[in-house]
């Protein structure tokens, strides 16, 4: 009986060099190695499918002539082949130090034979082993199971649907980001009709991608200026512009944390005074009290009063508002 | 015959023979370095080759494969010209790997990686969407320096549950990013003992021109990043739906669904100010159930910061 990894190369070959669809009579009578009888040939080719799909085979299943219910399977070469990519040593050395250097971890890309990254590597023509240079770790980056379907709408430019936080979503994904330990999907809900970011470890559900080139990405969209990660700018109230102090030992963090156009004065001692615009006063306060003895609400008189109340009424006072994240 | 690693071996070998095809006479060792196997096991997929081809399977439709002085030979294999494209877990993790170390403060942003990135995103389709941020730290450069030199430093380090500021000597030996953050994996003389250092919190480096040996100081002290013991304290609370967040943004021993809808969740609190940030925000909307004195600290801690309003 003939080994079954000949079984699957000539099965490669065979739908890789034919010009029309072959009915599954036609490969198991072109492709040695099947069983005679037609249930055991069916289920054995159904499983070498699902093997050459697992290892990334595009499989076309496609009507036999126009307008025929007969179908039959064929391999695209335009899809099946890496394009050329005429990398040079340096860049394939590049390659090699990041994917040794940067950890995916506990995901896909995460394994015993080194990860997607590596396979990755192999098929970009692999790297001569006595010379392969390695970087100590550099970074370690969650791998999260949604990643590469969202990563595959995006280059494809598929609609997906998912579940987050308990609804379902639609979204063209412009963009994928890694920012302050997470990953977001970036791009155009077309539920809300807006600009979202998506947490991809958040995602309740399989990504479902809808038709590849079902969108257009706007020229310049830069998904790391469409993601805002100040939460007191997340919010409907009507904005105000806060100052807050803040002393000299949380000063630099906090300069680094808003930027140093947010320095609206420096003071003698080493302390600054920062401008925060205000839409969301929960998320606000929050971020003020993070600081504990380091910050204080200058104004507006507002939200300095917010924050007496607030303290006021834990320290023992009257009770205020609701809290927040 | 299923064979458990069929899979896998035929991946290896539609990713070997184009290379082979490529290049005529590679020797069969450096093949296997190449692509991370074993001689014997290179050897064992390349026997089946001569076996493979297109119908009728007579010599002339069969690949060609020989072996001569150990070096390789393919002919009559055209349609295995290409390796298979990147799946998209590859073409990802790829990518995310390469922006990454793009990403590392004073990676070179016209280096080979840059443009090896920039042919991979061109073949892969999507243009320039993917980026990743890893942050940056004021002290990071001068730590990863001393990291890189095996150098002594001495810093000033912020020590967020205990909200002070304290001057110790460290010997860093790796600085990396991890969970959004910047870590530097060091030896504190302070401490005598391993630590992890977040750079963001990192107040001042000073060099002392020391060096130390990379290879006497201990393993990283890598893992987790927190590890609760049984002594540590433990705070539980009564949280209002609205703040049920708090479970996924702190690490909890247990929580549970009350049946008023509140959650009762209890938390590793070790750390004062720790403990303070997080009883201050939460404000009305947590109930402390235990211990007592907990409540007394957090009326402590408002009448505190209202101080600065008086």
């Amino acid at each position: 009986m003939a080994d079954r990894l000949e079984r699957l190369t000539n099965l490669v070959a065979v739908l890789l060099e034919t010009r029309r669809p072959l009915t599954l009579e036609e490969i198991v009578e072109r492709v040695p190695g099947y069983p005679a009888e037609r249930e055991s040939y069916r289920r054995q080719f159904e499983r070498d499918k699902s093997t050459l799909r697992e290892i990334g085979v595009p499989i076309a299943l496609e009507a036999l002539y126009a307008f025929d219910q007969e179908t039959g399977y064929r391999i695209h070469r335009e899809d099946y082949e890496l394009p050329a990519l005429d990398l040079t040593e340096d860049e394939r050395v590049a390659l090699h130090l990041a994917v040794t250097a940067v950890r995916l971890e506990g995901g896909a890309g995460e394994s015993a034979d080194g990860g997607a990254g590596r396979e990755a590597l192999l098929k970009l023509g692999g790297f001569e082993g006595s010379a392969a240079p390695t970087l100590d770790s550099v970074a370690a980056l969650p791998d999260v199971p949604a990643l590469p379907a969202l990563f595959d709408a995006y280059r494809r430019r598929a609609r997906v649907t998912f579940t987050y936080r308990g609804g379902t979503r639609r979204l063209d994904p412009y963009g994928i980001l890694f920012r302050n330990g997470h990953w977001y999907a970036v791009g155009f809900d077309a539920d809300r009709e807006a600009i979202r970011a998506f947490r991809a470890d958040r995602i309740e559900s399989g990504i479902e991608p809808g038709p590849a080139r079902a969108f257009e990405r706007p020229e310049g969209f830069d998904p790391a200026s469409a993601l805002r990660d100040e939460p007191w700018r997340f919010g409907d109230e009507a904005p105000v512009e806060a100052l807050v102090l803040v002393s000299p030992t949380q000063a630099g963090w906090v300069e680094a944390d808003l930027g140093s156009k947010a320095v609206a004065e420096r003071r003698d001692d080493g302390s600054v005074v920062v401008r925060m615009a205000v839409t969301n006063r929960d998320a606000f306060r929050s971020f003020v009290l993070g600081l504990l003895d380091h910050a204080e609400v200058l104004g507006p008189p507002e939200l300095r009063a917010d924050m007496v109340a607030w303290l006021t009424a834990l320290a023992g006072g009257s009770p205020s508002g609701k809290a927040s994240g | 015959m299923t064979r458990p690693d069929a899979a896998l071996r035929l991946r290896r070998l539609l990713t070997i023979i184009p290379w082979i095809v490529d290049h005529q006479g590679s020797r069969l060792d450096d093949l296997a370095a190449r692509f991370g196997l074993k001689v014997a096991d290179l050897e064992r997929d390349l026997e089946l080759v001569p076996f493979c081809g297109l119908p009728p399977y007579t010599p002339d439709r069969l690949i060609d494969c020989e072996i001569v002085d150990g070096r390789v030979f393919l002919r009559f294999a055209e349609y295995f010209g290409r390796p298979l494209r990147l799946t998209p877990a590859e073409g990802f993790s790829l990518l995310a790997a390469g922006q990454a170390l793009l990403a590392v403060p004073g990676a070179d942003e016209n280096g080979s990686l840059a443009s090896a990135l920039g042919k991979l995103a061109g073949v892969l389709g999507g243009g320039d969407g993917m980026a990743v941020e890893l942050g940056a730290a004021r002290y990071l450069d001068p730590l990863r320096a001393a990291a890189a030199a095996s150098e002594c430093v001495e810093i000033d380090y912020y020590t967020f549950g205990r909200d002070e500021v304290t001057t110790r000597r460290i010997d860093p030996r790796a600085v990396f990013a991890a969970a959004g953050q910047w870590y530097v994996d060091a030896y504190c003389h302070r401490a005598a003992d391993d630590r992890l250092f977040r750079v963001d919190r990192v107040r001042g480096v000073r060099p002392t021109g020391e060096h130390f040996d990379p290879a006497t100081t201990g393993g990283a002290a890598g893992g987790g990043l927190f590890h609760p013991r049984p002594s540590d304290r433990r705070v539980t609370l009564l949280l209002n739906a609205d703040v049920g967040w708090v479970t996924e943004s702190y690490p909890t021993e247990s929580v549970e669904e009350m049946p008023d809808g509140r959650l009762k969740v209890v938390l590793v609190a070790n750390e004062r100010a720790w403990l303070e940030r997080l009883l201050l925000r939460l404000g009305p909307s947590a109930e402390i159930t235990e211990p007592a004195e907990v409540r007394a600290e957090a009326e402590e801690a408002a009448r505190r910061l209202l101080v600065h309003y008086g």
